[in-house]
């Protein structure tokens, strides 16, 4: 695509006051988990052109997935979700660089997954690697933009102490988690836009709406509350890495 | 002392509300943390991630006044 062809193809968002294609275009995105979340983030992320998605995922479509992970269809089932995604994704926007990790996020991997990127997209499944995800952010002081679901309900926030608090902050790892979580398929795609829109924001420079604080979605009685996420001083994490 | 607690999600179902949809009205002894007043009515902490008042984030340690309205948000770990 030449440089006309790429104006073209942003000259809807160019428009908004203060977008600085050009900052989006230089950034790297981390998109950890491409189940429902990771799917809405990142067919957005790659629409807004951004200039580098690195995506990280271990897994392969099952059926079950397809009521939410809008990434694949049918004939992905079976196939590794990086594989698809990555298809999918440069099909959608090929100005995009994509990284396709088939790789498990555990303490030992965290560290090579997350370096060099502006901003990390939680598409996770589970406490457990949130936890070690939000870690790493610390260590790393890169941006952390959580997410996730339950049925009708949706969390997100935006954590990057010791300008905010952090996950560890709002809740601890050894919470009740059910096996297989139900999730209605708008959910994952409502919070994982939120998700996108908080990384471009950062990307562009425009103070996150979610810094220090918590969306709590809830699409049974369509409300969106937004409540403050206070640094707590008893945190086991992010005193650590202050200053 | 009377405090008004509220669950988001599935949650509802284990607080068992009494004065609405969605939440129950605990009489409980003053001083007491949220952890210990949860447990006086059964819930495991394990159900509850975070709670919140007046649209600020509250943990288990919180110790509530009379007529605290206290919502309680479950986990939520899917993607």
């Amino acid at each position: 695509m030449d440089r006309e062809g790429e104006r073209e193809r942003y000259s809807r968002q160019i428009l908004i006051p203060d977008w600085n294609q050009e900052k989006l275009r230089r950034a790297t995105a981390l998109i950890v988990g491409l189940g429902g979340l990771g799917s809405a983030s990142a067919l957005y992320l790659a629409a807004a052109g951004i200039g580098r998605l690195r995506l990280c995922d271990c897994g392969r479509v099952e059926r079950s997935d397809l009521n939410r992970q809008v990434l694949y269809e049918e004939s992905s089932i079976g196939s590794l979700k990086v594989e698809e995604a990555g298809q999918r994704l440069a099909a959608l926007n090929p100005l995009v660089k994509l990284e396709k990790l088939n790789v498990f996020l555990d303490s030992h991997t965290v560290g090579e997954l997350i370096k060099g990127c502006q901003v990390i997209v939680d598409g996770l499944d589970n406490l457990e690697s949130r936890f070690i995800l939000n870690q790493e952010s610390l260590k790393k002081r890169i941006p952390y933009i959580y997410g996730a679901v339950h049925g009708w309900l949706g969390y997100a926030g935006f954590f990057h102490p010791p300008l905010t608090s952090c996950l560890a902050c709002l809740m601890r790892p050894n919470l009740s988690q059910p096996e297989p979580v139900p999730v209605f398929g708008a959910v994952p795609g409502i919070i994982g836009l939120v998700q996108a829109t908080e990384a471009i924001k950062w990307i562009q420079g425009i103070t996150p709406s979610l810094l220090g604080r918590l969306l709590i979605y809830d699409g049974r009685h369509l409300t969106f509350d937004l409540v403050n996420v206070d640094k707590n001083p008893a945190c086991p994490l992010c005193p650590k890495y202050k200053g | 002392m009377i405090i008004y607690l509220k669950a988001g999600g599935e949650l509802r179902a284990k607080l068992q509300p009494d004065v609405d949809y969605c939440t129950r009205r605990v009489e409980a002894e003053a001083g007491l943390s949220l952890r210990d007043i949860l447990a006086g009515i059964g819930i495991n902490p394990a159900f509850v991630a975070f709670a919140l008042k007046d649209g600020d984030v509250k943990r288990l340690d919180y110790v509530p006044s009379e007529g605290d309205v206290i919502t309680l948000q479950p986990p939520v770990s899917g993607g």
